[in-house]
């Protein structure tokens, strides 16, 4: 079996600080607005990254921070009310803009998704390895018995045991690790060059999680594909990406290798973030630090910082503009008038 | 048995569960959620326990509860035997004894204010007149950090999470209890509001001395809350302990996984393989001997054959294990080299158990 | 695979709305879609019961043969009369008030009596929803016009000999909605966490109960109520009903079609008036409906 790398349980710091290789994905000033009711939301501001072949990339926000609408809105899957501007190119090829049927084209093939509940994406009254085999001959015209085999190779590949069996089984019968390999196996069928992970893991137990997070570097490497992992989870970001994308009130606020984000945070809502995870080390009955506060209104964002009213080192000149994101130290961006120097998290 | 007493607290628990079990009828048989598991929460005291899917940790706060009852066992709380209660002798021996749940908005009727949510167990207790609850219903928002006069008069879908779950919280700290049982309460709010919640539950704890029994999956969690800490695995307890020691020198497999899948935010630190592999039984047909033995990778003969015992291994420190971690690091660069051999051969894995 | 609209409106609105509004139809459609047949429901019962009340209208059912077979816009006779004499409008208002008194009778005991019954089966369980049911069970089974048909044979017809027959379907129909409603609330933590607080069963039921199945319970009873007034249409229509003289849209639409050819504005007439009532019902329990995301 192959693992990939010498050494896929340790990172090297700063090993994968520039890109590797050609950027498979890369978004420019994304915005998504909803209007609806009178009131315009803007979701998503003005997002840039690039996401590279061999590379995982996180994008780590509560909820309401536009992590989820703005992958959504790369791969189309957003109601019609959404207003999309901006761009986001897979290998040269635009996104925003196509219609339903060529973006078809794209999902599953270039770009695919695993989301978070695989209840609701599994169809319940359909065998597991059908689905697969379903997904198989959506992207490539194969035989039924040939879609067969590629489907149990897929359940191989997603190291689910005992493939040949557990492809006769149904949904209910599996564990939901195993539904979330399932879910893997159905995205990896079209052998997309791009895997997104939304929040793919949060509803599974923290061993699983493990198990599953291993699984999705693992194939990550052997197929040579760019991951992003969407997460509200900081720490899950802290240990299995390269590069850590932070958000809030739809906007990058920083952005940096995950070695240098969480030894030497910027932002203090990154810090804030930090702080505010229960950690093993800390003593019992320690008070967790914590700002107070709570996410602004989309559809009325104050003027200047959007977190300057929860910050604790805001001033005049964070309320009167807005801080752009720039690259202040080589490799790490980060959108704040007075940022912290952070020591080890 | 279990632990000893903690230092501070008197030597009587307020909470002793003996031999609790809890089986359910399904279509495809029986499964005991809960069981045989004993433990004692003592007065000021938090107990965290811990476990994943299919541990029966929700399970367990219910039967604690009486709502559904437990198959077998005893609940003793405040020395009064719960399980033999009924009636009205149960709810006044239960009014000591509340419970937060893990969705906030859940727990409450949509339809009624924050006001007449909290003075539920006021009124279904009778007591004092309608100034006096009026009183207590101001008194207990404040203490959660709600004024009263905003937020008395709204309804659910105005709060937000946070807010709602301390409403919540208001509404079990009305009658004063002594021992609050939380099912995951923080799981569904975001990392900073999760916070602030964590953070009032143990300010609570000190100003009105109250005791927890804590349950949630996040193992962080649970030890940042706890003094001791309680680790369940397919309805049994697997080791109890003060929660410095089971993190620091944990003594049961199962525990040594559950703090190996923890992601860590120190980038310093090397991933650690997961020390874990395989699947959970299916609870109907739990493995023989000990349940976690399909998934651990220091199983030998002897745990198929023999149930392990909690035994005390170290003061208030006890495991159920016959091969237990000796020390910190010794168990884990064996159960690593272990795990990686055997995880290769996957057909052992996801074998149904006997 | 399509996204439903982002939870970020939940924080976006500061706790205002937990449940964020499907799709953006403009906020005067979705208000017209619910006081239009509320509207319209509201004129018709007014006219039905306050007109006569206020402004005299031709007797109902003791018109002058002189005046028989007057088309409608006659002076004096909006609708015209019928071919024994009796005024065509103030049939409609007097045939309207039975429509709407039967329909309110037999929903209001179908609500009460069916309604009772479902939540209890539903919320005790065991023994009281086996035996519940299993009456529930019987009583569906009758067909309810079959049943009208026996009662009015045997007991002759009569507004009240209606409201009996259909009352045997409706009180069955309201009980399994309330059971299974309450089924469904039963499962919810928060009626675990009112029992926990130390509410009694009776009262559980009384204060969390209720409230909660009165949305799907209310909409529910508007659909029936339509369909009630169509059952006592059908059965005056059959002569089983409201016994001539006596004014009901069913038993004119029969009278009426003997002169279908010469006159069909004495079917046209009292069918627009149900079509439109029933409609008007629908229209609005949907709208409720859909307000109450039932």
């Amino acid at each position: 079996m192959p693992s990939g790398n010498a050494g896929p349980y340790e990172r090297a710091p700063d090993e994968r600080a520039g890109p590797v290789s050609e950027s498979l994905l890369e978004v420019q000033d994304l915005k998504v607005t909803f209007t609806g009711g009178g009131r315009t939301l803007r979701a998503v501001d003005g997002v840039s990254y690039s996401a590279y072949a061999g590379q995982t990339l996180a994008i780590v926000g509560e909820s309401g921070s536009g992590k989820t609408v703005s992958c959504r809105a790369i791969m189309g899957l957003l109601p019609p009310t959404a207003t999309i501007t901006g761009s986001a190119r897979f290998a040269g090829a635009q996104l925003i803009g196509l219609t339903d049927d060529q973006l078809r084209r794209h999902r599953g093939a270039d770009v695919a998704m695993v989301f978070q509940d695989p209840t609701r994406s599994l169809n319940p009254t359909m065998r597991i390895g059908p689905q697969i085999a379903e997904a198989v001959r959506t992207h490539r015209p194969v035989s039924k018995r040939q879609a067969r085999q590629e489907a149990v190779d897929l359940l191989r590949l997603v190291r689910i045991p005992l493939a040949e069996r557990r492809y006769l089984e149904y949904p209910h019968q599996l564990s939901g690790g195993m539904r979330q390999r399932v879910m893997i196996a159905i995205a990896l069928a079209g052998r997309p060059r791009l895997l997104i992970a939304d929040e793919a893991t949060t509803a599974l137990d923290v061993t699983t999680q493990a198990q599953i997070m291993e699984l999705l570097l693992e194939l990550q490497s052997e197929l040579d594909m760019a991951l992003m992992l969407i997460s509200h989870d900081l720490a899950l970001a802290a240990s299995y990406a390269d590069e850590v994308i932070v958000m809030y009130a739809g906007k990058i606020v920083e952005h940096a290798p995950a070695s240098r984000l969480f030894s030497r945070v910027r932002m203090p809502y990154t810090q804030a973030l930090l702080e505010a995870i229960p950690r093993l080390e800390r003593p019992a009955h320690s008070p967790l630090p914590v700002i107070g506060g709570r996410p602004p209104d989309l559809s009325a964002l104050p003027a200047g910082c959007s977190f300057a009213p929860r910050c604790r080192c805001a001033a005049d000149d964070c309320r009167a503009a807005e801080p752009p994101l720039t690259e202040h130290e080589p490799g790490h961006r980060w959108a704040c008038w007075h940022p912290v120097e952070g020591g080890a998290a | 048995m279990t632990s000893t007493a903690p230092s501070e607290t008197a030597s009587t628990p307020l909470l002793a569960v003996r031999d609790l079990v809890h089986q359910f009828h399904t279509t495809a048989g029986v499964v005991q959620a809960v069981s045989g598991v004993s433990f004692d929460v003592y007065p000021g005291e938090t107990l965290g326990v811990v476990g994943e899917t299919g541990s029966g940790k929700s399970t367990l706060a219910r039967s604690v509860l009486q709502a559904p009852r437990p198959t077998s066992g005893s609940v003793l709380f405040r020395g009064t035997d719960l399980a033999r209660l009924r009636g009205t002798r149960l709810l006044a021996a239960r009014r000591h004894l509340q419970m937060v749940f893990q969705d906030p908005f859940g727990s409450l009727d949509p339809k009624w204010t924050v006001r007449a949510l909290v003075s539920e167990p006021l009124i279904a207790y009778r007591t004092g007149d309608r100034g006096a609850r009026r009183q207590r219903v101001d008194e207990v928002l404040e203490l959660v950090g709600l004024d009263p006069s905003a937020h008395g008069g709204r309804h659910p879908r105005e709060l937000s999470g946070g807010q709602a779950q301390r409403v919540a919280i208001a509404r079990a700290l009305a009658l004063s209890p002594s021992l609050i049982v939380c099912d995951e309460p923080v799981s569904s709010l975001d990392v900073l509001i999760q916070a602030q919640v964590l953070n009032l539950f143990e300010r609570l704890r000190a100003e009105l001395s109250l005791s927890y029994l804590f349950i949630a999956h996040d193992l962080a969690l649970v030890k940042q809350v706890s003094d001791r800490v309680a680790v369940m695995y397919l309805g049994k307890l697997c080791e109890v302990g003060p929660g410095d020691l089971v993190y620091r020198e944990p003594l049961h497999p199962y525990t040594r996984a559950l703090l190996d899948s923890i992601p860590s935010t120190d980038p310093a630190a090397a991933r650690r393989a997961t020390t874990i592999r395989g699947e959970l039984p299916s609870p109907i047909h739990p493995p023989s001997g000990c349940r976690f033995r399909t998934r651990c990778p220091r199983a030998a003969e002897r745990c198929a054959a023999e149930e392990p015992q909690m035994r005390e291994l170290a003061a208030g420190h006890s495991v159920a294990c016959h091969f237990p971690l000796a020390a910190p690091g010794a168990g884990t660069d064996e159960a690593v080299a272990v795990a990686r051999t055997t995880a290769r051969s996957e057909e052992k894995v996801g074998e149904t158990p006997r | 695979m399509a996204a439903s609209l982002p939870d970020l409106l939940v924080t976006a609105e500061a706790g205002r709305t937990r449940q964020p509004r499907a799709h953006a139809a403009a906020g005067w459609v979705r208000a017209l879609r619910l006081w239009l047949p509320a509207g319209f429901l509201i004129l018709m019962l007014g006219a039905c019961f306050l007109w006569p009340q206020v402004y005299p209208v031709p007797n109902p059912v003791r018109g002058s043969v002189l005046y028989a077979g007057l088309p409608p816009l006659s002076p004096g006779h909006i609708f015209g009369t019928d071919p024994v004499g009796n005024d065509v409008f103030s049939r409609i208002l007097y045939g309207g008030q039975v429509s709407f008194e039967v329909g309110f009778a037999v929903t209001a005991i179908g609500l009460v009596v069916g309604g009772l019954l479902g939540m209890s089966a539903g919320y005790w369980g065991g023994a009281v929803d086996a035996i519940i049911s299993r009456v529930l069970d019987v009583l569906i089974a009758f067909p309810a016009l079959v049943l009208a048909l026996a009662i009015a044979e045997g007991l002759g017809p009569s507004e009240v000999h209606v409201i009996w027959a259909l009352s045997v379907f409706s009180i069955p129909a309201t009980g399994r909605i309330a059971r299974s409603a309450t089924l469904e609330l039963r499962e919810q933590t928060f009626m675990l966490a009112a029992r926990l607080s130390g509410t009694k069963g009776w009262r559980v039921l009384v204060r969390h109960v209720i409230p909660n199945i009165v949305p799907q319970l209310t909409t529910f009873s508007l659909l029936g109520f339509g369909v009630v007034i169509i059952l006592e249409g059908a059965l005056s229509y059959l002569g089983l009903g409201i016994p001539l003289p006596e004014a009901s849209w069913g038993s004119m639409i029969a009278q009426g079609q003997q002169s279908l050819t010469a006159s069909p504005d004495l079917v046209l007439i009292p069918s627009a008036f149900l079509f439109a009532t029933v409609v008007s019902l629908n229209l609005l329990g949907d709208a409720l409906r859909e307000r109450w995301a039932v």
